[in-house]
């Protein structure tokens, strides 16, 4: 008794410090709150690519710059790559081949062959690609 | 000289479209050039030849009477017209990946 009597401030005191120090755990913090499920939060995958780009993708696409519309022809017969061998998308395949289809009639760009001039330009269109 | 008849040339075809009612914007010289194969025009055949683009603004009834006159002009090797072309948005979000299920579907694009 007389113990209990001295050291009830002391006891008060050392309660109050532990409450400040001692954090609730978090299971007991969530069992309060009845609205909120431990589900999965449904989001949009944050880890996804950036969707591929073809090699014209942003780029316009005209029947005057012969150079780049040569870039999809072959050098030996003159004849449009297909699209397993450009690996571009729909509509800029559609694109190139109209140019070019224009470019031929209009007098731009040879025919049956490739201008020599553009003969050492970069290789977009590998053609050993299987089909 | 080849320069005067080039020049005349030019002349004489826009005045032939501002006389249908044609509001010519620009004219650009794309240069001349040995053409990439040899045309026949007008019982000849020719090897260079100079390319031009006028920039206009017109009816699209006036494609057929001035192909017609263009075709009757002797220095006028090939003639065309086509749309303007608009400076489209860039609008290329990549290739959207397709569904297998998709490809699959009878439906076309």
């Amino acid at each position: 008794a007389c113990l209990g009597c001295r050291a009830v401030p002391l006891l008060t005191v050392t309660v109050s410090l532990a409450a400040a120090l001692w954090a609730r755990p978090r299971r007991l913090q969530h069992e309060g709150q009845p609205g909120r499920s431990d589900q999965p939060i449904h989001m949009e995958n944050p880890y996804k690519d950036p969707p591929k780009r073809c090699v014209l993708c942003g780029i316009n696409v005209d029947y005057k710059n012969v150079q780049l519309l040569s870039q999809f022809v072959s050098p030996y017969t003159g004849s449009i790559y297909g699209r397993h061998i450009t690996g571009l998308c729909n509509k800029k395949q559609k694109e190139i081949t109209k140019a070019i289809k224009r470019a031929h009639v209009f007098g731009f760009m040879p025919i049956m062959f490739k201008n020599p001039q553009f003969l050492t330009d970069p290789k977009l269109c590998n053609i050993k690609h299987p089909e | 000289t080849p320069r005067f008849k080039m020049a005349a040339a030019l002349k004489r075809t826009v005045e032939a479209l501002m006389e249908r009612g044609a509001i010519v914007r620009n004219l650009e010289n794309l240069g001349e050039r040995s053409l990439p194969y040899k045309i026949s025009r007008h019982k000849e055949r020719h090897k260079r030849g100079g390319y031009f683009l006028i920039d206009l603004e017109a009816p699209p009834s006036i494609v057929s009477p001035m192909m017609e006159h263009l075709g009757r002009d002797i220095d006028v090797i090939r003639r065309a017209f086509i749309k303007h072309p608009l400076a489209k948005a860039e609008e290329c979000g990549g290739i959207i990946p397709v569904s297998p299920e998709e490809k699959l579907s009878s439906k076309k694009n």
